[in-house]
Protein backbone atom coordinates (compact mmCIF):
# COMPACT_ATOMS: atom_id res chain seq x y z
CA UNK A 1 0.00 0.00 0.00
CA UNK A 2 2.80 2.38 0.83
CA UNK A 3 4.47 1.82 -2.54
CA UNK A 4 1.23 2.57 -4.40
CA UNK A 5 0.80 5.79 -2.48
CA UNK A 6 4.28 7.09 -3.24
CA UNK A 7 3.74 6.35 -6.91
CA UNK A 8 0.62 8.45 -6.93
CA UNK A 9 2.56 11.28 -5.38
CA UNK A 10 5.40 11.23 -7.84
CA UNK A 11 3.33 10.63 -10.94
CA UNK A 12 0.45 12.99 -10.94
CA UNK A 13 -0.75 15.36 -8.27
CA UNK A 14 -4.05 15.94 -10.07
CA UNK A 15 -5.22 12.53 -9.10
CA UNK A 16 -4.35 13.17 -5.49
CA UNK A 17 -7.86 14.02 -4.38
CA UNK A 18 -9.32 11.05 -6.20
CA UNK A 19 -6.61 8.86 -4.78
CA UNK A 20 -7.37 10.16 -1.32
CA UNK A 21 -11.01 9.22 -1.58
CA UNK A 22 -10.24 5.88 -3.12
CA UNK A 23 -7.63 4.96 -0.59
CA UNK A 24 -9.76 6.14 2.31
CA UNK A 25 -12.59 3.96 1.07
CA UNK A 26 -10.29 0.99 0.62
CA UNK A 27 -8.70 1.81 3.91
CA UNK A 28 -11.96 1.52 5.75
CA UNK A 29 -12.25 -2.01 4.46
CA UNK A 30 -8.63 -3.03 4.94
CA UNK A 31 -7.81 -0.64 7.76
CA UNK A 32 -6.44 -3.10 10.23
CA UNK A 33 -4.09 -4.63 7.71
CA UNK A 34 -2.45 -1.48 6.46
CA UNK A 35 -1.63 0.70 9.44
CA UNK A 36 1.31 2.92 8.74
CA UNK A 37 4.15 3.19 11.19
CA UNK A 38 4.95 6.83 11.56
CA UNK A 39 7.09 8.66 14.04
CA UNK A 40 7.56 11.86 12.08
CA UNK A 41 5.29 14.80 12.59
CA UNK A 42 4.95 15.85 8.96
CA UNK A 43 1.55 17.05 7.85
CA UNK A 44 -0.33 15.48 4.99
CA UNK A 45 0.64 12.02 6.13
CA UNK A 46 -1.24 9.38 4.25
CA UNK A 47 -3.03 6.53 5.84
CA UNK A 48 -6.35 5.03 6.58
CA UNK A 49 -8.90 6.12 9.06
CA UNK A 50 -12.48 5.15 9.50
CA UNK A 51 -14.52 8.03 10.72
CA UNK A 52 -17.61 6.34 11.96
CA UNK A 53 -16.59 3.80 14.51
CA UNK A 54 -14.21 5.49 16.84
CA UNK A 55 -14.92 6.41 20.40
CA UNK A 56 -12.06 8.83 20.52
CA UNK A 57 -14.03 11.49 18.72
CA UNK A 58 -16.29 11.48 21.73
CA UNK A 59 -13.40 11.59 24.14
CA UNK A 60 -12.05 14.78 22.57
CA UNK A 61 -14.88 16.52 24.32
CA UNK A 62 -13.16 16.05 27.62
CA UNK A 63 -9.57 15.89 26.51
CA UNK A 64 -7.90 19.20 25.99
CA UNK A 65 -5.26 17.78 23.73
CA UNK A 66 -4.92 16.02 20.44
CA UNK A 67 -5.42 12.38 19.65
CA UNK A 68 -3.86 10.52 16.82
CA UNK A 69 -5.51 7.29 15.87
CA UNK A 70 -5.70 5.76 19.31
CA UNK A 71 -8.78 3.81 18.29
CA UNK A 72 -6.76 2.08 15.60
CA UNK A 73 -4.25 1.07 18.22
CA UNK A 74 -6.90 -0.54 20.31
CA UNK A 75 -8.49 -2.22 17.34
CA UNK A 76 -5.33 -3.68 15.92
CA UNK A 77 -3.59 -3.90 19.27
CA UNK A 78 -0.35 -2.82 17.69
CA UNK A 79 1.98 -0.25 19.11
CA UNK A 80 1.77 2.27 16.31
CA UNK A 81 0.75 5.89 16.08
CA UNK A 82 -1.42 6.40 13.05
CA UNK A 83 -1.55 9.74 11.23
CA UNK A 84 -4.86 11.16 10.07
CA UNK A 85 -5.63 12.17 6.49
CA UNK A 86 -5.67 15.94 6.13
CA UNK A 87 -8.92 16.07 4.23
CA UNK A 88 -10.88 14.01 6.71
CA UNK A 89 -9.64 15.34 10.01
CA UNK A 90 -9.25 18.93 11.31
CA UNK A 91 -5.63 20.17 11.13
CA UNK A 92 -5.05 20.28 14.88
CA UNK A 93 -5.37 16.50 15.08
CA UNK A 94 -2.28 16.06 12.93
CA UNK A 95 0.29 17.46 15.29
CA UNK A 96 1.04 13.99 16.67
CA UNK A 97 1.13 15.32 20.20
CA UNK A 98 2.66 13.00 22.70
CA UNK A 99 0.45 10.96 24.94
CA UNK A 100 1.56 12.94 27.98
CA UNK A 101 0.24 16.09 26.43
CA UNK A 102 -3.12 14.49 25.79
CA UNK A 103 -3.92 13.92 29.43
CA UNK A 104 -6.35 16.36 30.95
CA UNK A 105 -4.75 18.80 33.41
CA UNK A 106 -6.02 17.15 36.55
CA UNK A 107 -4.68 13.73 35.54
CA UNK A 108 -1.35 15.29 34.63
CA UNK A 109 -1.17 16.91 38.06
CA UNK A 110 -2.11 13.61 39.68
CA UNK A 111 0.45 11.68 37.63
CA UNK A 112 3.14 14.25 38.43
CA UNK A 113 2.62 13.68 42.14
CA UNK A 114 4.19 10.24 41.77
CA UNK A 115 7.48 11.63 40.45
CA UNK A 116 10.56 12.46 42.46
CA UNK A 117 12.28 15.80 41.96
CA UNK A 118 14.90 14.67 39.39
CA UNK A 119 12.17 13.08 37.27
CA UNK A 120 10.03 16.19 37.48
CA UNK A 121 12.98 18.31 36.39
CA UNK A 122 13.79 15.93 33.56
CA UNK A 123 10.21 16.08 32.38
CA UNK A 124 10.27 19.86 32.38
CA UNK A 125 13.29 19.76 30.05
CA UNK A 126 11.59 17.67 27.35
CA UNK A 127 9.52 20.35 25.67
CA UNK A 128 7.72 23.62 26.37
CA UNK A 129 4.33 22.08 27.06
CA UNK A 130 5.83 19.60 29.52
CA UNK A 131 7.80 22.41 31.11
CA UNK A 132 4.57 24.27 31.83
CA UNK A 133 2.98 21.15 33.31
CA UNK A 134 6.03 20.03 35.29
CA UNK A 135 6.64 23.50 36.71
CA UNK A 136 3.19 23.53 38.26
CA UNK A 137 3.44 25.35 41.58
CA UNK A 138 1.11 22.96 43.41
CA UNK A 139 3.06 19.91 42.25
CA UNK A 140 6.25 21.35 43.75
CA UNK A 141 4.47 22.41 46.93
CA UNK A 142 3.21 18.85 47.37
CA UNK A 143 6.69 17.49 46.68
CA UNK A 144 8.13 19.92 49.24
CA UNK A 145 5.72 18.67 51.88
CA UNK A 146 6.52 15.08 50.97
CA UNK A 147 10.31 15.41 50.93
CA UNK A 148 10.95 18.00 53.62
CA UNK A 149 8.24 19.02 56.03
CA UNK A 150 4.55 19.68 56.32
CA UNK A 151 5.44 22.97 57.93
CA UNK A 152 5.36 26.24 56.00
CA UNK A 153 2.06 25.31 54.45
CA UNK A 154 0.84 28.89 54.47
CA UNK A 155 4.10 30.28 53.14
CA UNK A 156 4.01 31.86 49.69
CA UNK A 157 7.57 31.75 48.35
CA UNK A 158 8.45 34.83 46.30
CA UNK A 159 9.81 32.80 43.38
CA UNK A 160 7.30 29.98 43.53
CA UNK A 161 7.52 26.53 45.09
CA UNK A 162 9.87 24.99 42.57
CA UNK A 163 12.57 27.58 43.33
CA UNK A 164 11.86 27.20 47.04
CA UNK A 165 12.25 23.43 46.76
CA UNK A 166 15.55 23.87 44.95
CA UNK A 167 16.83 26.35 47.55
CA UNK A 168 15.76 24.07 50.39
CA UNK A 169 17.45 21.08 48.75
CA UNK A 170 20.64 23.15 48.42
CA UNK A 171 20.59 24.25 52.08
CA UNK A 172 19.88 20.74 53.36
CA UNK A 173 22.85 19.43 51.34
CA UNK A 174 25.10 22.17 52.73
CA UNK A 175 23.91 21.39 56.23
CA UNK A 176 24.87 17.74 55.67
CA UNK A 177 28.28 18.94 54.49
CA UNK A 178 28.80 20.51 57.92
CA UNK A 179 28.46 17.14 59.65
CA UNK A 180 30.69 15.45 57.09
CA UNK A 181 33.40 18.02 57.83
CA UNK A 182 33.06 17.29 61.56
CA UNK A 183 33.28 13.56 60.93
CA UNK A 184 36.46 14.00 58.86
CA UNK A 185 37.87 16.59 61.25
CA UNK A 186 39.01 18.75 58.34
CA UNK A 187 40.00 22.15 59.69
CA UNK A 188 40.71 23.50 56.22
CA UNK A 189 37.23 22.70 55.04
CA UNK A 190 35.69 24.11 58.21
CA UNK A 191 37.62 27.33 57.56
CA UNK A 192 36.20 27.49 54.06
CA UNK A 193 32.72 26.72 55.32
CA UNK A 194 32.32 29.67 57.71
CA UNK A 195 31.98 33.34 56.82
CA UNK A 196 35.08 35.31 57.69
CA UNK A 197 33.35 37.98 59.78
CA UNK A 198 33.52 39.26 63.34
CA UNK A 199 29.89 38.54 64.16
CA UNK A 200 29.83 34.80 63.51
CA UNK A 201 29.12 32.70 66.60
CA UNK A 202 29.59 29.10 67.63
CA UNK A 203 28.09 27.43 70.73
CA UNK A 204 29.60 24.02 71.34
CA UNK A 205 28.13 21.14 73.31
CA UNK A 206 30.50 21.99 76.13
CA UNK A 207 28.44 25.08 76.77
CA UNK A 208 31.26 27.33 75.63
CA UNK A 209 30.58 30.04 73.06
CA UNK A 210 32.93 31.76 70.62
CA UNK A 211 32.49 34.97 68.63
CA UNK A 212 34.34 36.05 65.50
CA UNK A 213 35.94 33.96 62.76
CA UNK A 214 39.36 33.45 64.42
CA UNK A 215 37.97 32.39 67.78
CA UNK A 216 35.49 30.06 66.15
CA UNK A 217 38.21 28.43 64.04
CA UNK A 218 40.41 27.97 67.10
CA UNK A 219 37.57 26.26 68.91
CA UNK A 220 37.18 23.83 66.02
CA UNK A 221 40.90 23.14 65.95
CA UNK A 222 40.73 22.22 69.62
CA UNK A 223 37.70 20.05 69.05
CA UNK A 224 39.31 18.22 66.12
CA UNK A 225 42.42 17.47 68.14
CA UNK A 226 40.55 14.88 70.16
CA UNK A 227 40.98 11.42 68.72
CA UNK A 228 37.59 10.59 67.36
CA UNK A 229 35.63 12.24 64.62
CA UNK A 230 32.01 12.03 65.49
CA UNK A 231 29.60 10.42 63.08
CA UNK A 232 26.36 12.27 63.66
CA UNK A 233 23.05 10.92 62.46
CA UNK A 234 20.96 13.95 61.63
CA UNK A 235 17.17 13.79 61.70
CA UNK A 236 14.10 16.04 61.67
CA UNK A 237 15.83 18.63 59.53
CA UNK A 238 13.69 21.75 59.21
CA UNK A 239 14.99 24.47 56.94
CA UNK A 240 13.64 27.94 56.33
CA UNK A 241 15.21 29.65 53.35
CA UNK A 242 14.95 33.33 52.50
CA UNK A 243 16.80 35.15 49.77
CA UNK A 244 20.07 35.82 51.61
CA UNK A 245 19.56 33.90 54.82
CA UNK A 246 18.59 30.46 55.93
CA UNK A 247 18.28 28.67 59.23
CA UNK A 248 18.12 24.98 59.88
CA UNK A 249 16.95 23.19 63.02
CA UNK A 250 17.72 19.51 63.51
CA UNK A 251 18.33 16.70 65.95
CA UNK A 252 21.77 15.11 65.94
CA UNK A 253 22.39 11.66 67.38
CA UNK A 254 25.81 10.21 68.08
CA UNK A 255 24.90 6.81 69.39
CA UNK A 256 22.05 5.06 71.15
CA UNK A 257 22.61 6.52 74.61
CA UNK A 258 23.73 10.02 73.76
CA UNK A 259 21.45 12.68 72.52
CA UNK A 260 19.71 13.97 70.71
CA UNK A 261 21.57 17.21 70.45
CA UNK A 262 19.26 20.00 69.36
CA UNK A 263 21.22 21.92 66.75
CA UNK A 264 20.51 25.24 65.03
CA UNK A 265 22.61 26.39 62.08
CA UNK A 266 22.30 29.75 60.35
CA UNK A 267 23.67 30.53 56.89
CA UNK A 268 24.11 33.71 54.88
CA UNK A 269 24.36 34.01 51.11
CA UNK A 270 27.37 35.99 49.83
CA UNK A 271 29.12 36.07 46.46
CA UNK A 272 27.08 33.25 44.99
CA UNK A 273 27.41 30.73 47.83
CA UNK A 274 26.15 29.96 51.30
CA UNK A 275 28.34 30.47 54.37
CA UNK A 276 27.75 29.29 57.92
CA UNK A 277 27.44 32.24 60.34
CA UNK A 278 26.02 30.59 63.43
CA UNK A 279 26.11 27.17 65.02
CA UNK A 280 24.40 26.33 68.29
CA UNK A 281 24.13 22.89 69.82
CA UNK A 282 22.44 21.94 73.06
CA UNK A 283 24.72 21.17 75.96
CA UNK A 284 26.08 17.66 76.40
CA UNK A 285 25.01 15.99 79.64
CA UNK A 286 28.12 15.17 81.65
CA UNK A 287 28.26 11.41 82.25
CA UNK A 288 31.24 10.31 84.30
CA UNK A 289 34.13 9.68 81.91
CA UNK A 290 32.54 11.35 78.91
CA UNK A 291 34.49 14.58 79.38
CA UNK A 292 36.22 14.36 76.03
CA UNK A 293 32.94 14.42 74.18
CA UNK A 294 32.17 17.85 75.57
CA UNK A 295 34.34 19.74 73.13
CA UNK A 296 32.81 18.23 70.01
CA UNK A 297 30.15 20.07 68.00
CA UNK B 1 -26.08 -7.49 37.02
CA UNK B 2 -25.14 -4.13 35.57
CA UNK B 3 -24.90 -3.56 31.83
CA UNK B 4 -22.21 -1.18 30.56
CA UNK B 5 -22.05 0.30 27.05
CA UNK B 6 -18.71 1.44 25.72
CA UNK B 7 -18.31 4.38 23.35
CA UNK B 8 -18.04 2.08 20.34
CA UNK B 9 -21.17 0.11 21.14
CA UNK B 10 -19.73 -2.90 22.94
CA UNK B 11 -21.80 -4.25 25.81
CA UNK B 12 -20.47 -5.69 29.04
CA UNK B 13 -22.22 -7.35 31.92
CA UNK B 14 -20.76 -7.13 35.39
CA UNK B 15 -22.02 -7.76 38.90
CA UNK B 16 -23.10 -4.64 40.75
CA UNK B 17 -20.85 -5.51 43.71
CA UNK B 18 -17.87 -5.50 41.35
CA UNK B 19 -18.95 -2.47 39.32
CA UNK B 20 -19.21 -0.16 42.31
CA UNK B 21 -15.41 -0.13 42.59
CA UNK B 22 -15.94 2.64 40.08
CA UNK B 23 -17.25 5.62 42.02
CA UNK B 24 -18.74 7.01 38.82
CA UNK B 25 -20.81 3.88 38.25
CA UNK B 26 -21.64 3.68 41.96
CA UNK B 27 -23.13 7.16 41.89
CA UNK B 28 -25.06 6.44 38.72
CA UNK B 29 -26.61 3.40 40.35
CA UNK B 30 -27.44 5.36 43.49
CA UNK B 31 -29.02 8.11 41.43
CA UNK B 32 -31.13 5.53 39.62
CA UNK B 33 -29.60 6.20 36.21
CA UNK B 34 -28.84 2.53 35.72
CA UNK B 35 -32.18 0.84 35.03
CA UNK B 36 -31.42 -0.60 31.61
CA UNK B 37 -27.75 0.05 31.01
CA UNK B 38 -25.04 2.57 31.78
CA UNK B 39 -23.57 4.42 28.79
CA UNK B 40 -19.86 5.19 29.03
CA UNK B 41 -19.17 7.48 26.08
CA UNK B 42 -15.64 8.23 27.25
CA UNK B 43 -14.34 4.66 27.27
CA UNK B 44 -13.91 2.41 24.24
CA UNK B 45 -14.60 -1.32 24.26
CA UNK B 46 -11.05 -2.59 24.46
CA UNK B 47 -10.14 -0.34 27.36
CA UNK B 48 -13.38 -1.05 29.19
CA UNK B 49 -12.70 -4.76 28.89
CA UNK B 50 -9.29 -4.30 30.49
CA UNK B 51 -10.68 -2.13 33.26
CA UNK B 52 -13.35 -4.74 34.01
CA UNK B 53 -10.62 -7.39 34.10
CA UNK B 54 -8.95 -5.32 36.82
CA UNK B 55 -11.96 -4.69 39.00
CA UNK B 56 -13.18 -8.29 38.65
CA UNK B 57 -9.81 -9.61 39.84
CA UNK B 58 -9.68 -7.09 42.68
CA UNK B 59 -13.19 -8.02 43.78
CA UNK B 60 -12.72 -11.76 43.83
CA UNK B 61 -9.17 -11.88 45.24
CA UNK B 62 -9.61 -9.00 47.66
CA UNK B 63 -7.58 -10.46 50.52
CA UNK B 64 -4.87 -12.13 48.48
CA UNK B 65 -2.24 -9.39 48.66
CA UNK B 66 0.52 -11.37 46.97
CA UNK B 67 -1.74 -12.54 44.19
CA UNK B 68 -3.04 -9.04 43.54
CA UNK B 69 0.47 -7.62 43.49
CA UNK B 70 1.61 -10.05 40.79
CA UNK B 71 -1.65 -9.49 38.89
CA UNK B 72 -1.11 -5.74 38.98
CA UNK B 73 2.49 -6.11 37.79
CA UNK B 74 1.37 -8.17 34.80
CA UNK B 75 -1.65 -5.92 34.19
CA UNK B 76 0.43 -2.84 33.45
CA UNK B 77 2.69 -4.60 30.96
CA UNK B 78 1.00 -3.01 27.98
CA UNK B 79 2.07 -0.55 25.30
CA UNK B 80 2.16 3.16 26.09
CA UNK B 81 -1.01 4.04 24.22
CA UNK B 82 -3.06 1.40 26.03
CA UNK B 83 -1.61 2.46 29.37
CA UNK B 84 -2.69 6.04 28.78
CA UNK B 85 -6.14 4.90 27.67
CA UNK B 86 -6.45 2.99 30.95
CA UNK B 87 -5.35 6.06 32.92
CA UNK B 88 -8.01 8.16 31.24
CA UNK B 89 -10.64 5.49 31.83
CA UNK B 90 -9.64 5.02 35.48
CA UNK B 91 -9.95 8.77 35.96
CA UNK B 92 -13.32 8.96 34.24
CA UNK B 93 -14.67 5.93 36.10
CA UNK B 94 -13.04 7.13 39.32
CA UNK B 95 -11.32 3.86 40.28
CA UNK B 96 -8.67 5.01 42.70
CA UNK B 97 -6.63 1.80 42.89
CA UNK B 98 -6.34 1.53 39.12
CA UNK B 99 -5.45 5.20 38.71
CA UNK B 100 -2.76 4.92 41.39
CA UNK B 101 -1.36 1.76 39.79
CA UNK B 102 -1.19 3.20 36.28
CA UNK B 103 0.18 6.60 37.33
CA UNK B 104 2.83 4.91 39.48
CA UNK B 105 3.78 2.76 36.48
CA UNK B 106 4.30 5.83 34.31
CA UNK B 107 6.26 7.51 37.10
CA UNK B 108 8.51 4.46 37.50
CA UNK B 109 9.18 4.48 33.79
CA UNK B 110 10.39 8.07 33.93
CA UNK B 111 12.43 7.66 37.10
CA UNK B 112 15.72 6.45 35.70
CA UNK B 113 15.68 7.85 32.22
CA UNK B 114 17.61 10.71 30.69
CA UNK B 115 15.72 13.61 29.13
CA UNK B 116 16.22 12.18 25.64
CA UNK B 117 14.95 8.78 26.75
CA UNK B 118 11.86 10.36 28.33
CA UNK B 119 11.16 12.11 25.02
CA UNK B 120 11.53 8.87 23.12
CA UNK B 121 9.33 6.73 25.32
CA UNK B 122 6.46 9.22 25.40
CA UNK B 123 6.90 10.53 21.90
CA UNK B 124 7.49 14.10 23.10
CA UNK B 125 8.73 16.47 20.43
CA UNK B 126 11.55 18.73 21.54
CA UNK B 127 10.69 22.33 20.69
CA UNK B 128 13.53 24.03 22.56
CA UNK B 129 16.35 25.81 20.78
CA UNK B 130 19.85 24.56 21.72
CA UNK B 131 20.35 27.76 23.74
CA UNK B 132 17.12 27.22 25.66
CA UNK B 133 18.11 23.62 26.32
CA UNK B 134 21.51 24.66 27.63
CA UNK B 135 19.94 27.24 29.91
CA UNK B 136 17.45 24.69 31.24
CA UNK B 137 20.19 22.19 31.94
CA UNK B 138 22.04 24.91 33.81
CA UNK B 139 18.98 25.93 35.81
CA UNK B 140 18.37 22.32 36.82
CA UNK B 141 21.95 21.48 37.77
CA UNK B 142 20.89 21.42 41.43
CA UNK B 143 18.71 18.39 40.81
CA UNK B 144 21.40 16.22 39.29
CA UNK B 145 24.36 16.49 41.56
Amino acid sequence: MEIIISNFFSNNSIFLAVAALLITALGCVFGTLFTVRSKAKFSGGFCCSCKGNSGTFHTTAYLNGVITGLEDNSRSGEEEMVEKVAAVVPPEKQSGASMMEQLVPEITTHALSYLDYPSLCRLSMTNSQMRKAANDDNAWKALYHKDFTLEQDSVIPVNGWKAYYAATRAIVNINNEFFRIIKERSLAEMGHFWLNADYVKCFHASGESFTGYSAVMQSWQLAFNWEQGFNFQVQDVRARVLTDMAWVAMKAYVDMETGPFNVTNIFEFHNGRWYMVHHHTSVMMVNGGAEQQMMQG
Amino acid sequence: MIVLNSSDGATFEVEESVAVQSQTIKHMIEDNCADTSIPLPNVNGVTLARVLEYIKKHAEAKDDEEGLKSFDAEFVKVDQASLFEIILAANYLDIKGLLDLTCQTVADQIKDLTVEEVRAIFNIMNDFTPEEEAKLRNDHAWAFE
